[in-house]
């Protein structure tokens, strides 16, 4: 199974950096959405999978790296080498947040994360830097494409390494054990709230970097587009849907979820109805299946395997 | 620059509201220990089923209030026996699953909004939305004052149902604690049920109201289920003096802030999430904690 999953990542990393050699741009274009929608369930994962944290803010830190780099482009810096820039941003505003909000166990934190994107939203629109409500563009320059493309599909892939790297460290071990149980884990000696501020940082940066290259590519960010609720909804829905703090997971449920989106907005009359979609899949997955659609696919490749061990 | 009665008088009729959305979230936190997400979808829906009986009907909104709380009762009663049930049941603290499986109704309740009364933003106007009377030298808008008296008569109406009836005591009793309830004989699932019904009800009831004092669309009440929260951290989930005296400190605070600095009004809903974090920083046990350190100073 291991071996199984690790031949499909390796291919499908090599499909999506070799993708621009054969793939039509309006086909790119989807992967490039496949590749971002990936490494935001990734690195929400982290910190809301690995270490059971499920915070609601995390278009906060999107929205960060977006406005790093359109702010510093305007100043006429190179746009990539803002990157490092706005996730430094981010991860300090990560721990500035985690640390009273840590304090919060399980559902509180969660609602107190609505409340951090909710203010940050409603700064940004307010404050005058930001370009306020209508939003900042982009300087006018070289538009690439294809660089573009290879940036976010060179970051996805980065981000799920680094997602299955901290999953095997001592790190990882310690975000598992804040998750089954925080207070067993204290008693052992971990510092759950170093680790939880240490995962926060970590997947806050990744998602900035994430935004840099979003605004990158769409030359144009407001607040009702980089900070939206939404935007933090589906970070949040993808990891579940797939399969929490798993490393096939999110990539499974980014998959479903850039599909859904791509062929939704397709369809003029079902466009308005992706609220009820994400909240049907929300409740049944709850109900039926808390492990998401790969727990689903084990199950059903378990009794496979199973019946076919008991027939031979 | 407003005087101080005016400050006050207005928090009191905040506060009555904001009481009011509060305990809907705390009823069914007290009973179960989910934390219900949806209630921000709730109050919504409370403020549209108003507004449709106001343009349908022509029932006034707080006339309807009398419709809207029995069938959000029944609503929640459904929602229990259909959803939330079926959930693995939470330990001492909420589980993880009830907030995301709520948070789910939540979103499908916001697109069943969307797709009834589109997203545009709608708004209650009677004959008595402008008009405005004097109370204690302050002058207070019509629809304010009939939300403070809707608030009054509900939690007051709550507070006879907890007290005096065999359904109050039980309610009470699984709150407290749900296996001691069990082994008396209270049957704690129905007790669910009918605690889910009244926290829904509370919800519709306060959207109702907040519908003749704002204009809605359907993705009204996140703003507010933020102050139903703050509000409950700040003043402890099961007490429900905690509870008044958490929405007196917040309404206060967001009356005196307008009142005497010069904050835009945009940034209004930043104040409760402020209050909220301030509370988690300073004092994690809210008011009550608070008060008993306090108390041990100053001894």
């Amino acid at each position: 199974m291991r071996r199984l999953s690790l031949a499909a990542g390796v291919s499908l990393a090599v499909f999506t950096l070799a993708a621009p050699l054969f793939l039509e741009r309006g086909t790119l274009n989807d992967v490039w959405s496949l590749a971002f929608a990936v490494i935001l369930a990734s690195a929400w994962n982290i910190l809301g999978g690995f270490a059971g944290q499920v915070s609601l803010g995390y278009s906060a830190f999107l929205g960060i790296g977006a406005y790093t780099t359109v702010l510093l482009s305007l100043k006429g810096m190179d746009p990539f080498l803002s990157l490092p820039i706005g996730a430094v941003l981010a991860a300090i505003f990560s721990v500035a947040i985690g640390l009273p909000a840590f304090r919060l166990r399980g559902p509180y934190f969660t609602i107190a994360t609505i409340g951090v994107g909710e203010a940050v939203r409603v700064c940004a629109s307010s404050v005058s830097f930001t370009g306020g409500s209508s939003g900042l563009r982009m300087p006018a320059g070289s538009f690439d494409f294809t660089r573009n493309y290879e940036a976010m599909a060179v970051l996805a892939i980065l981000t799920v390494v680094v997602a299955a790297l901290v999953k095997r460290s001592a790190f990882g071990q310690a975000l598992a054990a804040i998750k089954q149980d925080i207070d067993a884990a204290e008693a052992l000696g971990v510092n759950s709230t170093r680790f939880k501020l240490g995962a926060h940082a970590l997947s806050a940066a990744i998602v900035a970097l994430a935004g840099s290259l979003y605004a990158i590519n769409f030359q144009y960010i407001a607040p009702g587009s980089v900070f939206d609720f939404r935007l933090s909804l589906s970070i949040v829905l993808m990891p579940i849907v797939g399969g929490v703090g798993t490393i096939a997971g999110p990539v499974l449920g980014a998959l479903v979820f850039s599909t859904l989106q791509i062929k939704l907005l397709s369809i003029p009359a079902l466009r308005d109805s992706y609220l009820f979609i994400y909240g049907t899949l929300l409740i049944v997955v709850m109900l039926f299946e808390p492990k998401g659609i790969l727990g689903l696919l084990r199950r059903v490749f378990n009794r496979r395997l199973r019946r076919f061990y008991a027939d031979a | 620059m407003q005087d101080i009665a005016g400050v006050l008088v207005n928090s009191v009729i905040s506060a009555a509201l904001y009481a009011t959305m509060a305990y809907g979230l705390a009823v069914i936190y007290g009973v179960m220990r989910i934390i219900n997400l949806a209630h921000a979808g709730l109050m919504m829906l409370g403020a549209y089923a108003t507004f449709s009986l106001f343009t349908r009907f022509g029932l006034d909104p707080f006339l309807s209030l009398l419709v809207v709380g029995p069938l959000f009762f029944l609503f929640g009663v459904v929602l229990y026996r259909l959803v939330v049930r079926r959930l693995p049941r939470s330990g001492a603290t909420p589980s993880m699953e009830s907030l995301l499986l709520l948070f789910g109704v939540w979103l499908v309740l916001q697109n069943f909004a969307y797709f009834i009364w589109t997203g545009d933003t709608q708004s209650i106007l009677t004959a008595y939305t402008m008009k405005s009377v004097a109370v204690l030298g302050v002058r207070v808008g019509v629809p304010s004052l009939f939300v403070f008296a809707g608030s009054v008569l509900s939690l007051v109406f709550l507070n006879v149902v907890l007290k005096t009836t065999y359904l109050g005591k039980a309610i009470r009793a699984v709150t407290q604690n749900r296996d001691a309830a069990l082994l008396a004989g209270v049957d704690a699932d129905s007790i669910s049920a009918v605690a889910f019904g009244l926290g829904t009800a509370f919800a519709g009831v306060a959207g109702g109201m907040l519908s003749t004092l704002y204009a809605f669309t359907p993705d009204f009440g996140r703003s507010f289920l933020l102050k139903a929260f703050c509000i409950i951290v700040l003043g402890g989930m099961e007490s429900v003096t905690g509870v008044a005296a958490g929405a007196l400190v917040l309404a206060f605070l967001e009356n005196g802030l307008s009142a005497w600095t010069t904050l835009p009004t945009s940034f209004q809903d930043a104040v409760s999430f402020t209050l909220l974090f301030v509370t988690l920083v300073a004092f994690p046990q809210g008011l009550p904690g608070l008060f008993a350190r306090l108390r041990t100073a100053f001894r």
